[in-house]
C-alpha cells in the first residue's frame, strides 16, 4: 500500500503545507483552498472513503510553536479507509478570515459531513462555503456567540448555589433563556407547507430521550424528516477543557449514559497514546471484560426499549432485557461500587482489582445470558408482527452508509464487516476469538439480527476473556502518571511527594495531539484530544456513534409510514447524550 | 377548582374528607414519562421488574401532561430545554408535583458551564430532591414515599391557587467581549 502522505505530495505539491505524526496517526496539512482537490483525491484514489471525525481547533491560545499556519481556527478531519482495515489519516487546514473563519464544505465528498460541519458553525462559528443547510443545531438560535471559542468564558454560576430568585443578577440573565415562543414556528427548509407537518418530541416516549423530530407527511407517508438536536448538550468538550485529565474520565460516563464503562474506554485509551504508555495485561484483559458486559447492557437497552416501541408485548420483554442487565450492574458494582456511571477505568488501568468472587459469578451469569439470549430470539422471531414491522424499514445501502460515515451496527447491518476491535485491534482483542457478524438485509431487521449475533460474541469473549485473565497489577506502575497505593503513603516520603504533585498538578502530557477511536456498542467512539503541555487538554473533541449515525434517519424514513419512524429511532439506536454532549 | 374550593377551612367534614382525598392521591401518582439524561435509565430501572414502582402505585407512566401527576426531573436540563420543561410543567393539571432526580436537576451537578441550567428549581417548584449521580433506583423509590408523606399532609386549598412558574437561567458573561471584526 502506498503511502497516503507520500502520494498526496507527488500529487499536490503545492497543497501540502506540512506533513507530521500524532501520536502514532499520519498527519498532512493542506491549504484550504485545495482542500476539495485533496479530498477527492483521497475519497475515490487512496479510498479515504468514511469521514470519522470533522472538527475545528481554535488556536487563540495555544503556543506559538504548535500553532498550525498563523491562522487562528484549524479544520481537522479524521479520515478512514473501510477497505483498509480503518486506516487512518488526519488533515488538517488553516483556515483563512481570522476571527471569521471561512472553509469549503467537504459535503459534497462526504455527505456525512453536514451535522459535523453545521456543529463546527454553531460552537465555533465557522462559515462552510457550499454547505447545503448551514445553521445552528446544537446550541438555540438566538445564542449569543459561539461557546467553544477560546475567549468565550465556560459559564455558569461562579459560586455554586449563590444566585437566588430575587438576586437582579439572576434576572437579568435569566431573560437570556429562550422562550418557548422564540421556538421557531416556521416550516423547516426543503419542506413543502401543503402537505402536514408534524412535531414529534422533545418529551415522546418514543424518541429515546429528548429528541425532536420535525416530520412531513402526504397523508401516512413520510416525506421528509428533520431532526432538531441539542435539548441535551450539556458542554461535555467545553468542561473538559477545564478540568484536568484524570477527572474528565467520570464526565465520559454521563455521555452515552447506557455504555459508560466503554466511554471510560474510549477516552483512557486517548490519553495514554498521548502520554505514550500502555495498561499492564491484567488491566487490559478488565477491560475487555468490562467493555463486553457493557456492550451487552447497552443491547439490551435498546433490544428493551425497541421492543417496547414496536408491540405491546415488548413490555414483557423489557422487563426480561433489564432483569438481565441488573445482573451486569452487580457485576460492575462488584468491581467498582456503582451501577450506571461507573467510572472505573484510570489513565494506566482501572481503579480497583476485581474481588476474587468476581470470575465465578460472571462465568455462572454468561451460561444464563446465553440461553437467555435464544428465549429472546424465540419470542421475537416467532411472532409473525415482529418481522412484519421491521423488514423492509428503514433500508441503508453499503454505499450510503459508508458515505453518511454510520458506524456499528448499523454499518455492519447494511453488510460490511467493519468493526475496530478487528480492524485497529486495542486492549488485546486480537487475541480473542470472535466473528463479526453482518447481515446482507440492510434493513431494521438485519440490524436487529446483528445486535443479537453480537450479544452472542460478546458471550464468547467474555468466556475466554475470563479463562485467560493475567494475573500481575492492575494499574501502571508509573509514579509519574499514577498516583501510589495508599499503604504506600505511610511509608514513603516519595510516594508521597508524587501523590501530592500528582493532585496539585496532574498528569500533564507533552504538546501533540491524539485520535483514539474504539468500537463502542454504537459504532466508532474516539477521542482527539490536544494537548498544550498543560495539565488539563487544549481541545477535547469528542467523535460520538449516535450523531453520525443519528443524520441517516432522513435517509432511511423516506417513503415509509409514520409509524415506521418509532421503528426507524429504535433502529439506529440512539441516545442522546452521545448525540447532543 | 371545584366544591372542595367553597368548603370550610377546618371542621369536620373538610378534615375527613381531605384525609381521603390525600390517601387516594398518595398512593396513584402518576408520573409523566419523559426523561433526560442518564438518571432516566434509573427511573426506568426503578420501573422494571427488580423494584417494581408499581408497589407504590406509581407505575403507570404517562406520555401526556395531562395525565400525570408528578414530574420527575430525571437528567440535567439544559439551557434549550428548559422552556420545553417549563411548558410541560404548566400543561400538568392541578394537583402536581415535581421530584429534581440527581444532583444534575438539584443543582446542576457536574455541569456548572454554559449549557445546563443549575438546578431545575430555577423554573419549576420543586417537592423533593433526590442527591446521587444517578440516585440508585431505591432512592427514587424512597423520594416517592417521602412525596407520600407529603401529600398526606396537604389541604385542598393548597392546590386552588395554579403555581405561578418563571424562566431564568445563568448564561456566561459576554458583555466584556471585544466586537468580532466584520460581524
Ligand atoms: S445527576 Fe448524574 S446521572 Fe443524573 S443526569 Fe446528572 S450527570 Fe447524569
Amino acid at each position: 500500500m502506498t503511502d497516503p502522505i507520500l502520494a498526496l505530495s507527488n500529487r499536490f505539491p503545492d497543497a501540502v503545507l506540512e506533513t507530521g505524526d500524532a501520536s502514532g496517526v499520519p498527519s498532512v496539512t493542506v491549504a484550504s483552498d485545495h482542500l476539495l482537490d485533496v479530498g477527492r483525491f483521497l475519497r475515490d484514489e487512496l479510498g479515504f472513503d468514511l469521514l470519522s471525525n470533522l472538527t475545528v481547533v481554535d488556536q487563540l491560545k495555544l503556543p506559538p510553536v504548535q500553532k498550525t499556519a498563523d491562522a487562528r481556527f484549524v479544520g481537522v478531519y479524521h479520515l478512514r479507509s473501510v477497505a483498509r482495515d480503518g486506516e487512518l489519516l488526519q488533515v488538517k487546514t488553516p483556515l483563512p478570515g481570522g476571527d471569521n473563519p471561512v472553509a469549503p464544505s467537504v459535503t459534497g465528498i462526504w455527505p456525512g459531513a453536514n451535522w459535523h460541519e453545521r456543529e463546527a458553525y454553531d460552537l465555533f462559528g465557522v462559515r462552510y462555503e457550499g454547505h447545503p443547510d448551514l445553521r445552528r443545531i446544537l446550541m438555540p438560535d438566538d445564542w449569543p456567540g459561539h461557546p467553544l471559542r477560546k475567549d468565550m468564558p465556560l459559564g455558569g454560576e461562579r459560586v455554586p448555589f449563590s444566585v437566588t430568585w430575587d438576586d437582579d443578577e439572576f434576572k437579568m440573565l435569566g431573560r437570556q433563556i429562550m422562550q418557548p415562543e422564540q421556538t421557531p414556528q416556521a416550516i423547516p427548509k426543503g419542506m413543502d407547507s401543503r402537505h402536514m407537518v408534524v412535531n414529534m418530541g422533545p418529551q415522546h416516549p418514543s424518541t429515546h430521550g429528548v429528541l425532536r423530530l420535525i416530520v412531513e407527511l402526504d397523508g401516512e407517508r413520510i416525506v421528509n424528516v428533520e431532526p432538531d438536536i441539542g435539548y441535551l448538550h450539556s458542554g461535555f468538550e467545553k468542561q473538559g477543557e477545564h478540568v484536568r485529565y484524570k477527572d474528565f474520565v467520570y464526565y465520559t460516563d454521563r455521555m452515552d449514559y447506557v455504555s459508560a464503562m466503554q466511554n471510560n474506554l474510549s477516552y483512557v485509551l486517548a490519553v495514554e497514546q498521548l502520554l505514550g504508555i500502555e495498561a499492564p495485561p491484567r488491566a487490559q484483559g478488565i477491560r475487555v471484560i468490562m467493555a463486553e458486559l457493557q456492550r451487552i447492557a447497552a443491547h439490551l437497552v435498546w433490544l428493551a426499549t425497541h421492543a417496547l416501541d414496536i408491540s405491546g408485548t415488548g413490555h414483557a420483554l423489557l422487563m426480561y432485557a433489564f432483569r438481565e442487565r441488573e445482573e451486569i450492574l452487580d457485576l460492575f458494582e462488584m468491581a467498582c461500587g456503582a451501577r450506571l456511571t461507573t467510572s472505573y477505568m484510570r489513565i494506566g488501568g482501572v481503579s480497583d482489582d476485581l474481588p476474587p468472587a468476581f470470575i465465578p459469578r460472571l462465568v455462572e451469569f454468561l451460561d444464563y445470558m446465553d440461553a437467555r439470549l435464544d428465549e429472546y430470539r424465540a419470542m421475537l422471531e416467532k411472532n409473525p408482527l415482529w418481522r412484519k414491522r421491521l423488514e423492509g424499514i428503514g433500508p441503508l445501502s453499503k454505499k450510503d452508509a459508508i458515505a453518511m460515515g454510520v458506524t456499528g451496527p448499523m454499518l455492519r447491518g447494511s453488510g460490511v464487516a467493519y468493526d475496530l476491535r478487528r480492524a485497529r485491534p486495542y486492549c488485546g482483542y486480537d487475541q480473542y476469538e470472535f466473528d463479526i457478524p453482518t447481515s446482507d438485509l440492510g434493513d431494521s431487521y438485519g440490524r436487529y439480527l446483528v445486535r443479537m449475533a453480537e450479544m452472542k460474541q460478546s458471550v464468547r469473549i467474555l468466556r475466554q476473556a475470563a479463562a485467560m485473565l493475567p494475573e500481575g497489577d492492575y494499574l501502571l506502575d508509573d509514579p509519574k502518571i499514577v498516583p501510589p497505593k495508599r499503604d504506600l503513603l505511610d511509608q514513603s516520603m516519595e510516594a508521597l511527594i508524587h501523590h501530592f504533585k500528582l493532585y496539585t498538578e496532574g498528569v500533564t502530557p507533552g504538546p501533540g495531539e491524539v485520535y483514539r477511536a474504539i468500537e463502542a456498542p454504537k459504532g466508532e467512539m474516539g477521542f482527539y484530544i490536544v494537548s498544550d503541555g498543560s495539565a488539563h487538554p487544549y481541545r477535547l473533541r469528542i467523535r460520538t456513534p449516535s450523531f453520525a449515525n443519528l443524520q441517516s434517519i432522513a435517509m432511511l424514513s423516506k417513503g415509509h409510514l409514520f409509524s415506521d419512524l418509532v421503528v426507524i429511532i429504535g433502529t439506529i439506536d440512539i441516545v442522546l447524550g452521545d448525540v447532543d454532549r | 377548582m371545584g366544591f372542595e374550593s367553597k368548603l370550610p377551612e377546618t371542621g369536620v367534614i373538610t378534615t375527613t374528607l381531605e384525609q381521603v382525598v390525600n390517601w387516594s392521591r398518595k398512593n396513584s401518582i402518576w408520573p409523566l414519562l419523559f426523561g433526560l439524561a442518564c438518571c432516566a435509565i434509573e427511573m426506568i430501572t426503578t420501573g422494571t421488574a427488580r423494584h417494581d414502582i408499581a408497589r407504590f402505585g406509581s407505575e403507570l407512566f404517562r406520555a401526556s401532561p395531562r395525565q400525570a401527576d408528578l414530574m420527575i426531573v430525571a437528567g440535567r436540563v439544559s439551557n434549550k430545554m428548559a422552556p420545553v420543561i417549563k411548558r410541560l410543567y404548566d400543561e400538568m393539571a392541578e394537583p402536581k408535583w415535581v421530584i429534581a432526580m440527581g444532583i444534575c436537576a438539584s443543582a446542576g451537578g457536574p455541569f456548572n458551564n454554559y449549557a445546563i441550567v443549575q438546578g431545575v428549581d430555577k423554573i419549576i417548584p420543586v417537592d423533593v430532591y433526590v442527591p446521587g449521580c444517578p440516585p440508585r433506583p431505591e432512592a427514587l423509590l424512597y423520594a416517592l414515599t417521602m412525596l407520600q408523606k407529603k401529600i398526606e399532609t396537604e389541604h385542598l386549598r393548597d392546590h386552588n391557587a395554579p403555581k405561578q412558574t418563571e424562566l431564568g437561567v445563568l448564561l456566561p458573561d459576554t458583555s466584556d467581549l471585544p466586537p468580532l471584526p466584520g460581524a
